[in-house]
């Protein structure tokens, strides 16, 4: 499963412009500094070039709670901002299928479970509390999830790694072309020439 | 408001779960055998810290290299090319 090609554009253009924004200080800006701001305009990308999903909303909303990030965040973002932090209304997939997700993932930790319990406690109690936990646990991870559980809470997360895949990858493309673009200036040749001259011939 | 079409099936259900759980570094190793609700949190959640550990590392190596890419121009081909790609 891959994010789209139009994701990778919307997703490097709005990293690029960030960087861009934020590099009025980069001279008297730390390395920490930078950092920050390269992985908040990251973050901003990977939500906009998304958009439209809980953990999209979520993730703008609480990168927006510091006073400083959220004008970041308008300029990058400009009319899209009012878009992206509109309060969503409810779900169209119903409660109820909570008990369904449940009942069928247990299913299986049952199978597993069921020679080895230990005396006097049920599995199937025990897997429900490790289940809860490790769900709450989730919600912390995935931003925008609070208020939702079963198929829906899985459907964000799957696009919330989805993306953050993308994410990584997309990053990752970036440093090395921008690695193997100085290596091509330390050989004293920038990339605009050395295009030039194969055209030449 | 619940009405049969915006009810969620037990095979979409079990459509997600196995799209997320081949997304998981660990489905690779396992056999066709599903795992346990448990288990798929804990690898998930494992998943999505590596993932962000990852993004703040080439966060880090992307500002150390921006500092020193200061012509223009060879950063606009940079950014063409990868528009293109």
């Amino acid at each position: 499963m891959q994010a789209t090609k139009s994701f990778e554009q919307a997703f490097l253009k709005h990293l690029l412009r960030g960087c861009r924004l934020s590099a009025v200080s980069y001279k008297s800006m730390s390395l920490q500094e930078r950092k920050s701001a390269i992985k908040l305009s990251a973050d901003v990308a990977m939500a906009s070039a998304r958009g439209g999903r809980k953990w999209t909303r979520g993730l703008i909303t609480k990168l927006s709670k510091e006073d400083e990030h959220r004008s970041f965040l308008q300029l990058i973002l400009g009319t899209e901002y009012g878009r992206l932090t509109k309060p969503c209304h409810g779900s169209w997939k119903i409660p109820r299928s909570k008990k369904i997700v449940r009942r069928s993932l247990r299913v299986c930790s049952r199978r597993k479970n069921n020679l080895r319990a230990p005396h006097g406690v049920k599995s199937s109690v025990l897997a429900r509390t490790l289940v809860e936990k490790r769900t709450h646990a989730l919600k912390r991870l995935v931003p925008g999830v609070e208020s939702l559980d079963g198929y829906s809470l899985l459907d964000e997360t799957l696009d919330y790694v989805i993306s953050l895949r993308a994410q990584v990858d997309l990053m990752q493309k970036l440093l090395t072309t921008f690695e193997a673009s100085k290596l091509g200036a330390l050989s004293k040749c920038t990339l605009p020439e050395r295009k030039a001259s194969f055209v030449g011939k | 408001m619940s009405s049969r079409r915006s009810r969620v099936s037990e095979e979409e259900i079990n459509e997600l779960i196995s799209k997320l759980q081949s997304l998981l570094p660990e489905a690779r190793r396992r056999g066709g055998g599903r795992a346990s609700a448990a288990k798929l949190l804990k690898e998930t959640c494992n998943y999505i810290r590596s993932l962000n550990r990852e993004v703040d590392d080439l966060s880090g190596r992307l500002s150390a290299l921006m500092a020193t890419v200061d012509n223009n121009s060879a950063e606009a081909e940079i950014i063409r090319s990868l528009l293109r790609s």
